[in-house]
């Protein structure tokens, strides 16, 4: 019995990776270890995050029709499988609490400081587990409009900012040591890019499998494109400061003004934070609860939604001790404690499972 | 605090377990009752100002200090 009624089109499923590679982008702005040149570094990224789509758009195109964990189950065998499965629900879980608690911090820092970190948490985890307990199907109409009204704000702050742009701001070009322009690409390419993985748990509920490469590279690349963009205007307005600030995009639309009247727009980057943000939680949040409930074979994965949400607002609380803690950890952590999830666990499942010539037609395919 | 933690956490136990007991889905009454356990038992440690240790800090620090960045 599938725990997952809902099908949703190739063009949503496009659409809801677009929202979800936004997501804690809006706060944590890729690249900007770079510096001036963090477009470069995006575009570097942007390659390799095609690479990882590539690795995991195939062993979701061997298995159509199922999950990792389903996959993970007649790759290895129900015992080691399951423990796989339950390393990859864990990194779902983590990557939700992650992008909870910069939401949170984010909150905190520029918006609301005299409320409670945990109200807000707790809030949008509530949205996020209605969104959930309505499945993949819900999801992925939401994004049809909140990710088209993003992308509209995003052009929106751009033009307004157009005045303030200084192009030489980009100059000298290729400025920084190419071994740090690589490792930034690199953790570019793992975050928010490789993240991407973790729709091998919503892969399986497209309605036409064979379109779901397609779909996942459209997302991927508009995304990218976007978020080349949004370096491009935050360098060519806050110059060298770009590297300092920490939250760029949002500075950058502090700096709109027109005729004393438009003022106070990063507001709208805050709403493209909450909006993009609710859709990667919601999507880790729906894997790490779809993956629970198949790795325990229940009927519904339903019951399990709100206590998962409950540990991941702890988790969100008490995952880093400071932003700065947090920000290094998006650098330096981050970039290797997810290479096992993003690029070995679907590219050995893949290779193992050509190896032993799965799924067999009639066989133990299912 | 602890107080109000343990509304929330009842709220929620009434909204499901009953359900579950009338359908006789043992398997998805215990999971939820565990997992449900586990955040009762974190929460109220977090209410009482019991310091949980920052798993992320710790993932951070084991890798960068392995690796040396």
């Amino acid at each position: 019995m599938s725990l997952e009624n809902g099908k949703i089109s190739s063009f949503q499923l496009s659409v809801l990776i677009i929202g979800f590679i936004f997501g804690a982008s809006v706060i944590i702005a890729p690249g900007q270890g770079a510096g001036h040149d963090a477009w470069m570094a995006i575009a570097l990224g942007l390659t390799e995050g095609l690479l990882i789509a590539w690795i995991f758009t195939a062993l979701a195109r061997h298995f159509k029709g199922k999950t990792l964990v389903e996959i993970n189950s007649l790759v290895y065998g129900k015992i080691l499988g399951n423990f796989i499965s339950v390393l990859f629900i864990w990194y779902l879980f983590h990557l939700g609490a992650l992008v909870l608690n910069n939401y949170s911090r984010f909150l905190e820092l520029e918006l609301y400081p005299a409320t409670p970190k945990t109200l807000t948490l707790i809030l949008i985890m509530l949205v996020c587990a209605s969104s959930v307990r309505r499945g993949i199907e819900v999801l992925a109409r939401c994004s049809l409009i909140l990710v088209t009204l993003t992308i509209l704000m995003a052009i929106f702050d751009t033009l307004l900012v157009v005045p303030h742009m200084d192009l030489h701001n980009l100059l000298p070009i290729l400025d920084i040591p190419i071994g740090k322009l690589l490792w930034t690409s690199h953790a570019t390419a793992i975050f928010p890019f490789g993240d991407a993985v973790a729709f091998l748990m919503v892969l399986a509920f497209v309605n036409k499998p064979e379109k779901g490469r397609s779909a996942v590279f459209k997302g991927v690349l508009i995304a990218g494109l976007v978020l080349i963009g949004v370096a491009v205007r935050n360098a060519a307005v806050l110059g060298q400061m770009n590297a300092i600030y920490t939250y760029p995009t949002y500075i950058t639309a502090q700096v709109i003004d027109v005729g004393d009247v438009l003022t106070r727009v990063e507001v709208l980057v805050a709403i493209n934070l909450i909006t993009m943000g609710f859709f990667k939680i919601s999507v880790a949040y729906y894997g790490a609860v779809l993956g629970l409930a198949q790795v325990f074979n229940l009927r519904s994965y339903r019951p399990i939604i709100l206590p998962i949400g409950i540990l991941m607002v702890i988790l969100a609380l008490t995952n880093v001790s400071n932003t700065a803690e947090m920000f290094d950890f998006a650098n330096n952590g981050y970039p290797i404690y997810t290479i096992p999830f993003q690029i070995a666990i679907p590219l050995i499942t893949l290779l193992v499972a050509k190896l032993r010539k799965l799924p067999q037609i009639g066989g133990d395919q299912a | 605090m602890s107080a109000l933690v343990l509304i929330g956490f009842g709220i929620v136990a009434l909204m499901q377990i009953p359900g579950l007991v009338q359908k006789q889905w043992w398997r998805e009454l215990i999971c939820f009752v565990l997992l449900w356990s586990m955040g009762l038992v974190f929460s109220l440690m977090v209410s009482m100002g019991i310091t949980l240790p920052p798993l992320t800090t710790i993932i951070n620090e084991t890798i960068t200090g392995m690796l040396g960045i």
